[in-house]
């Protein structure tokens, strides 16, 4: 028998501490804290909360944030709406080409952004398939207005809610369903009252990762954006802009912002989680 | 409410789940449907709940034909064995939520629900979970609290599918007591699925064995174990 | 249903009191095939459609182009050296996280997923304010001949930063799944760390390490905005596949810029036929619950 001394550091004989801690904490600072900690620093104490304040407040800056986070909120809650109902078609419904589709699902994950912006504006562009007939039919311009941003982010965030309700789709127990009807209930009422609030929170879990990853977006939007100031700049491009005008502490400025509120709406999408899940317990 | 099952027959696929039974309940009577898994029981009481359509036969309820009522109307207080309670609803509202799905002319004003809830949970003996989530209360609460909600909709009868399946056994002796009290003081007709038979015998007015989706033999406790008429009745009956 | 009992009213085909009526699943299946078609597989078409608008000739010989053929080369030399990198931070954290109990476990998960909720453009930004030749430390590094930004390590740390989560957020739920007996069941064995490590974790966690690698080196291959703001977009030295494909846009190539799109479409393809096989055929090794 090789009995292990156990050391007060370590009280596991489970090997590789040192290493694997090491490893990790390493490059966790290296990629992550010590950068985000520079573009901190070089913010509040470099620029100051006043300069950055004085960047922010202009503007084609506040329109650029509000285009980027209203697009987003707008995309993001198409695709809660639209996720729910594709992941409850993916699971209940049987149909010709079903695991096709749920593969496909996730092409909006692998493939890459430039990939879907360029081809998003070539089909949605006034010239384009659908964009000829739309403003043929409707006298809309979709690519080079904020519609287009729109459809480019609803084109990325389109898998978080799927794949975070299908799993607890699968899972519903059906009793629940039948318990409601035979307490009368229509499929309506069944659908609105007992399932759809077991749905929520993996939906709104959903929509938060579908909201970070759009309002962020940069590759797919800038194609089909048009990219006009105050009109259809997004924020991230306004921070390239500013880049490459060598202004850092105008993109600092932005950097922060951005960070700042998406950070506010997760938390209080996490509050709003946290609520509801102690309210159904840990069952 | 008397209930008479005619020649009723269920196939899934190319299996029969029940082959053509027939068994007429009186009314208010409390009646055991015994037998082991995969003997048809379970899918009986599906039928009468109007959960599943029979593939031929008739459920007639006081005569009047009811093979076609939808589950919503069939009015058929119905029990899970997992209780399927809403978990993102209170006790209360769980209580309420029958009475709540109402269309708007006969709905119960909002006082009124309030006034049953409190009666059913009365009746349950819990009168002071309504506030609480399924997720805070123990087994034996969760099943009276279902059983309250099935009531709350005045039901024309009672179907309980396992009832005490998913409780230990001090708490089911406790809980069989309060099915049989509850089942006299409201005179419902109430039809319970069992695999126990001592379970069956204790508690039921009439005790219907089954087997293979076949109706092996129907009568009263004592006489189904002085008088079996089958050998599996013997066999399952002594177990 | 027999004929010999006579049913006096059957309004309407039984339907169990879990499905919709059948108008509604028909709608729904419709309306999803609808959304998917013109927000997915439309312009997945249009791809293949602009870049072969010349013929397969003269897309192929786009791609032959000195620029294209940089961009290639870089792209696979950068996921070269990200996903291995990622990939050892993923089995490290995981290791960490799952075999040992330590204070701020919690925060550090957290952290680990924060570049999840950071724009990529932001994320380049971060390495541009470190290494650019605005910051000291960047003006040292060019003096000394070693640059980070405008040169490949910067498109390798950006993109590191934009991966940073896949593997580890793959392989951590797994391994607390799958729990820390068979470990000490090897070590009681006398196996030492390593081997335990090769001999009974690895096997464990082959398939949700192959899921993780595979969506850190697409999105590591396919990743723009981060890298469009390290590179620099050095023609021939800096530009990524992504990069070149809004070049060659920007130039009005379009058969050049749709080509190198379809490329980066087949890898898309190639990703998602190994995702989905993998689910199916491991889908009790993988965290399911947590795939995206």
């Amino acid at each position: 028998m090789t009995a292990r001394p156990f050391t007060l550091r370590n009280p596991t004989p489970m090997p590789g501490w040192g290493l694997s801690f090491g490893i990790m904490v390493t490059m966790l600072s290296v990629i992550v804290l010590v950068p985000m900690g520079v573009l901190l620093w070089r913010g509040f104490v470099g620029f100051g909360a006043g300069g950055m304040w004085e960047v922010v407040n202009r503007p084609r800056v506040w329109s650029a944030l509000e285009l980027s986070f209203r697009a987003a909120l707008i995309a993001s809650l198409f695709n809660l709406v639209f996720g729910v109902i594709l992941a409850w078609v993916l699971v209940r419904y049987r149909f010709p080409g079903k695991r096709l589709i749920d593969a496909a699902v996730d092409l909006p994950f692998a493939l890459p952004t430039a990939v879907a912006g360029i081809a998003l504006t070539a089909i949605y562009a006034p010239n384009g398939v659908f964009g000829s007939v739309i403003q043929d039919t409707f006298g809309i311009r979709v690519a080079y207005t904020e519609l287009g941003i729109w459809i480019a982010l609803i084109f990325v965030g389109l898998p978080f809610v799927v794949r975070t309700v299908q799993p607890v789709i699968e899972e519903i127990d059906r009793e629940t369903e039948e318990a409601s009807a035979t307490l009368g209930a229509s499929r309506l009422r069944t659908v609105t009252h007992v399932v759809l609030p077991m749905l929520a929170p993996a939906a709104l879990t959903g929509f938060a990762l579908a909201l970070a990853r759009s309002v962020g977006e940069y590759g797919s939007v800038i194609f089909i954006a048009g990219n006009l100031p105050n009109v259809t700049e997004i924020a991230p491009l306004l921070i390239v802009i500013r880049l490459e005008e060598f202004d850092y502490d105008g993109a600092v400025a932005i950097a922060i912002a951005m960070l700042t509120i998406s950070f506010a709406l997760l938390l209080a999408i996490n509050l709003i989680q946290i609520w509801s899940r102690r309210r159904m317990g840990a069952v | 409410m008397n209930i008479e099952i005619e020649e009723i027959s269920k196939d899934f696929g190319t299996t029969a789940a029940l082959h053509p039974v027939s068994l007429s309940i009186p009314s208010g009577t409390l009646v055991a449907l015994l037998g082991p898994s995969g003997s048809g029981k379970t899918t009986l009481l599906r039928i009468l709940g109007g959960l599943e359509f029979p593939t031929a036969g008739r459920v007639l309820f006081d005569g009047a034909d009811a093979t076609n009522l939808s589950v919503q109307d069939r009015r058929a207080g119905f029990v899970f064995q997992s209780y399927a309670l809403f978990r993102h609803m209170t006790v209360f509202d769980n209580i309420a939520y029958g009475l709540r799905a109402r269309p708007r002319q006969s709905r119960p004003q909002s006082a009124e629900i309030a006034r049953r809830v409190t009666k059913l949970l009365d009746l349950i003996k819990l009168p002071d979970i309504g506030a609480r989530y399924p997720s805070q209360l123990s087994g034996g609460q969760r099943q009276r609290v279902a059983l309250a909600r099935a009531l709350a909709i005045e039901p024309r009868m009672m179907l309980l599918d396992e009832p005490f399946g998913a409780l230990d056994a001090k708490v089911r002796r406790e809980l069989r007591q309060g099915l049989r009290d509850i089942h006299d003081t409201t005179g419902l007709t109430s039809i319970f699925v069992t695999h126990d038979q001592e379970e069956a015998m204790e508690l039921a007015d009439l005790v219907v064995v089954m087997s293979m989706g076949r109706i092996e033999q129907v009568g009263k406790p004592e006489d189904i174990r002085a008088r079996p008429k089958t050998e599996f009745v013997r066999e399952f009956v002594s177990a | 249903m027999t004929d010999t009992l006579t049913i006096p009213s059957r309004p309407r085909a039984f339907r169990p009191a879990t499905t919709e009526p059948t108008v509604v699943k028909g709608a729904l299946i419709a309306l999803c095939l609808a959304v998917l078609t013109v927000l997915l597989f439309a312009p997945l078409i249009a791809v293949f459609e602009e870049a072969l608008r010349r013929g397969w000739a003269f897309a192929l010989a786009s791609l032959s182009e000195p620029d294209a053929q940089s961009a290639i080369w870089l792209t696979l030399t950068v996921a070269a050296i990200v996903v291995p990198l990622n990939a050892a931070f993923g089995i490290a954290a995981a290791w960490a996280i799952t075999k040992f109990d330590w204070r701020g476990k919690a925060w550090v998960f957290t952290l680990i997923d924060l570049p999840f909720s950071v724009s990529p453009v932001v994320a380049g930004l971060l390495f541009v304010l470190m290494f650019g030749a605005n910051s000291a430390l960047g003006a040292w590094l060019v003096a000394s001949g070693f640059p980070i930004v405008f040169a490949v390590p910067g498109i390798v740390l950006a993109t590191l930063f934009i991966t940073f989560p896949f593997v580890a957020r793959e392989l951590i739920p797994v391994m607390l799944e799958q729990g820390r007996a068979e470990e000490e069941a090897a070590l009681t064995l006398g196996a030492s760390g390593w081997r335990t490590f090769f001999t009974v974790t690895l096997p464990n966690i082959r398939w949700a390490l192959l899921y993780g690698v595979l969506l850190c080196n697409a999105r590591a291959m396919g990743e723009f905005g981060a890298v469009a703001v390290v590179s620099g977009k050095i023609r021939g030295q800096t530009t990524t596949m992504p990069l070149m494909i809004e070049m060659f846009y920007n130039e009005y190539l379009s058969v050049a810029a749709f080509t190198m799109a379809g490329v980066l479409a087949l890898l898309a393809f190639v990703t998602l036929t190994l995702k989905t096989a993998l689910e199916w055929r491991y889908a009790d090794q993988l965290a399911a619950t947590h795939r995206h």
